[in-house]
């Protein structure tokens, strides 16, 4: 989809999913991926290439007539009708045989736990309620593709939360295939088989949730999920140099010695321990010096300094909640990893993988 | 006070600011803190002294009906009697009249709004601010030049020899008489009511939410399902607001029936005119003034009884 000459908000995103998966495409704003799920609804049409929904190509067939239903990011419900009535409205737009419809939206008015408010209006009903008509609604007509445009980003955490439960049991009990688009990399992580990182309208991974997590593909996509320390240097046989300090790690490619690289640690694989420790079965192992410490509640967050990585921020999780006063502001410590943890991408040019499942 | 901040000494609030201070320090002399609570009375006050006004007139003109004319002196006669009403009511011409003003004002309403509609959906949904900028001042070019002005423009276009039978001569259409008819007088009254039907009309559009509409279409509805399942159901206070003001305009319109109608298409209003300038009937004036008022009320009050008062309400009861 072109906007203007010379802008794309999505560009060469090819990518098959199979029957029946539930996919997030997940990004940050404005990297193209509500415009994917608009060209795959039909209400944008692609410059180039082409969409096909169980074989068949759909360029050519108007919204109306796709088998596709949407919920939208802000519900778009007919505040004129009640529950039922917005439920029935697709059964009643595509010609369903009128005496099966108050049966077949009492069943889905259940299969959403709402069957005690089918005579309610949308404005009497709660956030999550409206939630859950938009959604009946986009799936009783037995769509081919269910579309959801973050329809969760403006609930409060914890309904949020519940709401994601909800998707990822409805989508289990239907098998209808789902595209998810969202900018929540827990709701991603939650929800999803199959996880695609959009950015700039480019398609940076497409892997299962854990593959996304685990073995990130390149610097943005190790960045956008989870929470990362990044190192700057260059690439060396053991993995990279920063500064004049030797740092263990793979390179996600082999790469020359010398090639200016960035690695990323996951805040969870650092191991932390006092001064003079050894670290067993760490790789690597740098004194260091803890600058903050921030309680997240079920965690305590440091903030290391450490002389060896100047200009690093080195953040760790501490998850073991009868050490949490193990140290204070300003003490020495001594952190590490293992050498699989510090994930190398060449820096520069991103290397998206495409549309092709890891 | 030596210990004063210095900065504060010598800082000079803008005069702005003074005038404000002065300004509240005035109004608080005039209007002490213990009336505070009746602020909101005060300022309606002048509103109120308005519609009293207007009650005082319309109980002047209530009594006034109650008294015919004599004929000998041509002042209204001493005695309280409703021949007026009666003369009103009896008379064919009149019933006539009146049920000329009913159904010009309906069909003044079903056109305006057929036209408004679309009118103010293009406006609301443009995407161009060039096309909105340029279809509010076209909607707003003949507000600004009166109603008896435009209605002269039609007597130009419309006469026996006007443009539109100068140009049905050129295809060899014999010239017709276009004026002083009933379609040309609920034509002008359209045309004169459209920009108050679109202004009406717009924020009730602009309150439906685009994505409804595409959310319609997505779930299996064309373009006209969409518009009479989704956005016309939506649009009804605005449609039920605008059509009130249309009717209510229209049914007591006086310059266009007199322009357009040349005296053969009178509405209430001409014919209340005529009472109070011509014949100086004045009792008969006031019982026609009267049947109007009444007319407009029962018609306003059964639509905002059978649909709300639409936009009217003002987001209150719907």
């Amino acid at each position: 989809m072109e906007f203007s000459p010379g802008v794309r908000a999505v560009d060469n995103a090819s990518f098959d999913l199979q029957a029946g998966r539930f996919l997030t495409v997940l990004g940050p704003s404005g990297s193209g991926k509500t415009t994917l799920l608009h060209m795959i609804a039909g209400f944008l049409k692609p410059s180039g290439g082409e969409i096909a929904i169980n074989g068949r190509p759909v360029d050519a067939v108007a919204p109306h007539r796709r088998s596709v239903g949407m919920v939208f990011q802000k519900l778009a419900l007919f505040p004129h009708m009640t529950a039922a009535e917005n439920v029935a409205f697709p059964l009643k737009m595509r010609r369903w045989d009128p005496r099966g419809i108050p049966a077949r939206v009492a069943e889905f008015l259940d299969l959403v736990r709402l069957g005690g408010y089918r005579d309610r209006r949308i404005h009497e009903l709660s956030g999550g309620q409206q939630q859950r008509v938009a959604i009946a609604r986009a799936l009783v007509f037995e769509p081919e593709l269910l579309l959801l445009d973050e329809p969760l980003a403006a609930l409060d955490r914890k309904l949020r939360e519940e709401m994601q439960l909800e998707f990822r049991r409805i989508q289990k009990e239907l098998h209808v295939t789902t595209i998810n688009v969202t900018h929540d990399q827990r709701e991603a992580l939650v929800v999803s088989d199959e996880i695609i990182v959009m950015e700039g309208g480019v398609i940076q991974q497409y892997a299962p949730p854990l593959a996304i997590y685990r073995q990130p593909a390149n610097a943005f996509v190790a960045g956008f999920v989870g929470v990362s320390t990044f190192l700057d240097g260059v690439a060396s046989p053991a993995g990279m140099r920063v500064g004049g300090t030797d740092c263990a790690g793979r390179q996600a490619l082999p790469l020359a010695e010398g090639t200016p690289v960035r690695g990323a640690l996951r805040a969870e694989q650092i191991s932390l321990g006092p001064a003079g420790d050894m670290l067993a079965g760490c790789d690597t192992v740098l004194p260091g010096r803890i600058a903050d410490m921030i309680f997240e509640g079920e965690r305590l967050l440091y903030i290391i300094d450490s002389d060896a990585l100047p200009g690093a921020e080195i953040r760790i999780y501490h998850h073991d909640p009868t050490g949490f006063d193990l140290f204070e502001a300003g003490a020495a410590i001594r952190f590490g990893w293992q050498a699989q943890d510090l994930k190398i991408f060449k820096t520069g040019r991103k290397e998206p993988t495409g549309g092709v499942l890891q | 006070m030596t210990d004063m901040p210095g900065p504060v000494s010598r800082l000079r609030y803008p005069l702005g600011w003074r005038v404000m201070d002065a300004l509240e320090r005035g109004a608080g002399i005039l209007w002490p803190r213990a009336l505070h609570r009746l602020t909101g009375w005060l300022l309606i006050a002048p509103a109120l002294l308005l519609v009293a006004v207007l009650c005082l007139g319309l109980w002047r003109i209530a009594q006034g009906s109650l008294h015919v004319l004599d004929r000998a002196t041509f002042l209204p006669a001493e005695a309280y009697t409703l021949e007026n009403y009666r003369t009103v009511l009896d008379s064919a011409t009149y019933l006539k009249i009146v049920w000329r003003s009913l159904s010009g004002a309906f069909l003044t309403v079903v056109f305006t709004l057929l036209l408004a509609f679309p009118y103010a959906y293009m406006l609301v949904r443009t995407p161009s601010p060039f096309v909105r900028k340029a279809l509010l001042a076209v909607l707003f070019l003949p507000f600004f030049i009166g109603q008896v002005v435009r209605a002269y423009g039609w007597l130009i276009i419309l006469g026996n020899s006007g443009v539109v039978n100068d140009a049905l001569g050129l295809v060899g259409v014999t010239p017709m008489r276009l004026l002083f008819s009933f379609p040309t007088v609920v034509f002008g009254l359209v045309q004169y009511m459209l920009p108050f039907a679109v202004l009406l009309l717009a924020p009730a559009l602009t309150a439906i939410p685009r994505e409804t509409e595409i959310a319609a279409g997505s779930l299996g509805a064309n373009w006209l399902q969409v518009l009479w399942h989704v956005t016309l159901p939506m649009a009804r206070p605005g449609l039920v607001g605008a059509g009130l003001v249309v009717a209510t305009l229209a049914l007591t319109d006086f310059a266009m029936p007199a322009m357009l109608g040349g005296g053969s298409q009178d509405f209430i209003a001409n014919a209340v005119y005529d009472q109070f300038f011509r014949t100086a009937d004045q009792g008969l004036g006031s019982a026609l003034a009267l049947v109007l008022v009444a007319l407009g009320s029962v018609l306003v009050g059964a639509v905002f009884a059978a649909f709300g008062a639409g936009t009217l309400a003002m987001g209150g009861k719907r």
